[in-house]
């Protein structure tokens, strides 16, 4: 089943600079994960906003769960963004909230403006279960209710994950999740979100500046430069068995 | 309740104004005695406080007994400096005049002396090894050195001295305020209302001067000529030095009756009632109309009206909002509270509404993008993040509303200024002296605590 489908989308910042994306068509089934490889300034970051509808389409379309996001406002779109997930570079927690509050961040979504104001001050018991289960899966179930500015640079990309489980996304959108994380870091954020997927079933849109670990965990790597795409590989050097490490390395991570 | 009622029922009696031309036309002539107050003390102000800050930068002797003297002066507020000088000088516009020169000079004196002392010393030194005196020094190694500093200062302290001319008359120093006052005294309330919307006209046009000093601060250099031609022109008509003398000496000692000493603490609970009250009223009204005038957050319909909301409720001035308060609601430190919660809040309005406008993007982005409802990211990523400044500028304008609360004591909240006033008026200047060692003391601690606040969580912007 098709999660997103884009196709020739074109979206200009001015009308006399070129476009930013120029004819972008890409499309994600359940479960699947696809990297984006591409210099700065070739417009991932934008694709990425693209799709969450946060920048306007020029011409072409994008549908997300065979919903189109054209000509979508208000309610609507904020409905839309329910499906669509996001984790990126670090910075988009909020420092001064707890985890547990980032967490359930999440689910701002589904819960009304009243429920998230009385979340704030007075968290309900299932409510605190459902974030610290998010934050099991993701290895820190241990950090439920520290201060966010707190925690370090690795356990951040892992808080953000959590909340992106608790939006239950068809899609999640992972815009240079290990940008400021050293090595070894960077394989544990990368193969933890690789097997949530694997788990949960959502698709995953990832994109990154080093081909390495795209070919290492992604079944599809997508190169785009200037607004364009100019190469889809289907990355057949990814074995079971490198997924079989991945779930290996979260076990560890969570002890 | 009563209260309330009271305030509505006379709030009808200051409408509609008298718009009549002939009335305007004839109030030309206060209306120029506030702009030459105020353009005569800034000569004063100006010229006496950098020669005083120089004096401070050279590390003159006594420049520490100086500073000392200057930061005492500034803990006088601005009213009650101009109460006492009315006692010293006689009513009228010279006392005004007197009142901002000396408060706005010390003020000038000590900041700049402040900038001087932090300038950086290697070309003071060298200047210093040629053996010239050490005023020459400063005149020739700091005042370039801190030219813009001083400049972007002068202009702040032009700007709140042209503010304070227009509330010395509250006191019987000139200008409009006294027109004010006269006409809440004669029941004459539609020309109040008249006085008032002029007064905030003349405000208006001086943030405009103000705005352009800001801009062009050569321009304070032009406003010098004027200000001298004003400084004559209001001169103390009725000035004799035997007199001021022999009010001063009625000052000394400083003494409270027995029987008032009683009443220390209920005045001092009162001004602090204000000054507290005013502040908690101000961010009451303040959150929810900073969030509708935050132009990140809400829609240009909302946005646009509310900011426009806050700039009214900012030109006009405490002590303003106070008398039309005692007027209407009566005396007592309600009428002073709602004054000073009034004025704050089109303060904190704005502030409020720019530290919601300075959040880093990112974290609210990643908010919005869970689809979430309006509030609800704003609860979630906006005010937690706002949250800091905010509070710092609650706190430091706390410490301002004790100044002011005294401030509004005097034209009828009650309070130690209250105390203070009524002294003044019965002519128990040794009581007043003791209300006004009294009112400094206090600023002086708030002034204090203030500062260690500011060291602790090391702000250093905030002239606000």
């Amino acid at each position: 089943m098709t999660v997103l489908n884009i196709q020739d989308l074109v979206v200009v910042r001015s009308r006399h600079a070129p476009p930013v994306l120029n004819g972008i068509s890409l499309s994600l089934r359940r479960g699947e994960k696809v990297a984006i490889l591409g210099p700065s300034g070739a417009g991932k970051t934008t694709l990425f906003r693209a799709i969450n509808g946060f920048v306007p389409i020029q011409s072409g379309s994008i549908t997300v769960d065979n919903i189109s996001l054209k000509d979508l406002h208000g309610k609507a779109l904020r409905q839309l963004r329910r499906h669509v997930a996001v984790v990126s570079q670090r910075h988009d927690l909020v420092d001064r909230l707890r985890v547990h509050q980032n967490v359930m961040a999440g689910a701002l979504g589904r819960w009304s403006a009243w429920r998230a104001l009385r979340f704030l001050f007075w968290p309900k018991a299932e409510e605190l279960a459902e974030a610290e289960a998010a934050l099991r899966r993701v290895g820190i179930a241990h950090k439920l209710r520290v201060r966010t500015s707190e925690i370090s640079g690795g356990e951040h990309q892992r808080v953000a994950v959590a909340r992106a489980l608790v939006q239950q996304p068809s899609l999640l959108l992972a815009d240079e999740p290990i940008a400021s994380l050293d090595p070894e870091l960077s394989d544990q954020i990368l193969s933890l979100i690789c097997s949530l997927a694997n788990e949960s079933g959502f698709a995953l849109l990832c994109s990154l500046h080093q081909p390495e670990y795209a070919y290492k965990y992604f079944d599809r790597v997508v190169r785009i430069e200037h607004g364009v795409i100019q190469s889809v590989e289907n990355n057949q050097a990814r074995t079971n068995a490198t997924a079989n490490r991945d779930a290996e390395i979260i076990r560890q991570a969570g002890d | 309740m009563h209260w309330l009622m009271n305030l509505f029922t006379q709030l009808r009696l200051f409408f509609p104004p008298d718009h009549s031309w002939s009335f305007i036309w004839a109030e030309r002539v206060p209306l120029l005695e506030t702009v030459e107050i105020a353009a005569g003390a800034m000569v004063f102000s100006l010229s006496v406080g950098l020669v005083l800050a120089l004096i401070i930068g050279a590390r003159l002797p006594g420049s520490r007994l100086l500073y000392a003297a200057l930061v005492s002066v500034r803990a006088i507020p601005d009213l009650t400096m101009a109460i006492l000088f009315v006692m010293l000088v006689g009513i009228g516009p010279g006392a005004g005049m007197l009142a901002i020169a000396v408060y706005y000079g010390a003020a000038m004196g000590k900041v700049c002396g402040d900038l001087f002392v932090s300038a950086d010393p290697g070309p003071v030194e060298s200047l210093a090894s040629t053996g010239t005196g050490s005023f020459t020094v400063a005149f020739y190694g700091l005042l370039p050195l801190r030219l813009k500093d001083l400049l972007t200062y002068g202009a702040y302290d032009f700007e709140c001295a042209m503010r304070a001319s227009v509330i010395v008359g509250a006191v019987g120093a000139g200008g409009i305020g006294t027109e004010i006052v006269g006409t809440i005294n004669n029941y004459d309330y539609s020309h109040t209302t008249t006085l008032i919307l002029m007064l905030v006209a003349l405000i208006a046009v001086f943030d405009l001067c103000a705005l352009a000093v800001r801009k062009y601060p050569r321009l304070l250099l032009l406003f010098v000529i004027g200000g001298i031609i004003s400084a004559w022109e209001c001169r103390p008509q009725m000035f004799a030095w035997s007199h001021t003398l022999d009010n001063l000496r009625k000052m000394w000692p400083p003494v409270i009756p027995r029987e008032r000493i009683g009443d220390l603490p209920r005045l001092l609970g009162e001004t602090l009632e204000i000054a507290f009250g005013g502040t908690a009223l101000a961010v009451l009204f303040a959150l929810p109309l900073g969030a509708m005038g935050a132009r990140n957050l809400a829609p240009a319909w909302m946005h646009f009206p509310v900011r426009r909301l806050f700039e009214f409720l900012r030109a006009i001035p405490e002590v303003v909002w106070g008398l039309l308060l005692v007027t209407m609601a009566g005396i007592g430190p309600a009428s002073g509270a709602l004054a000073l919660g009034l004025h704050s809040t089109g303060v904190f309005g704005k502030l409020y509404a720019e530290s919601i406008e300075n959040v880093q993007p990112e974290p609210v982005m990643a908010l919005a993008a869970t689809g979430g409802p309006r509030i609800a990211i704003a609860s979630f990523g906006l005010l937690p993040l706002a949250f800091p400044p905010m509070a710092i500028h609650t706190l430091f304008r706390f410490e301002w509303n004790i100044r002011a609360a005294t401030i509004v004591g005097m034209i009828g909240a009650g309070g130690i200024g209250g105390a203070l006033y009524n002294a003044q008026q019965l002519f128990f200047y040794d009581q007043m002296l003791a209300y006004l060692l009294i009112t400094w003391a206090l600023v002086m601690l708030a002034d204090w605590a203030n500062g260690q606040l500011r060291k602790r969580w090391k702000v250093t912007e905030g002239l606000i």
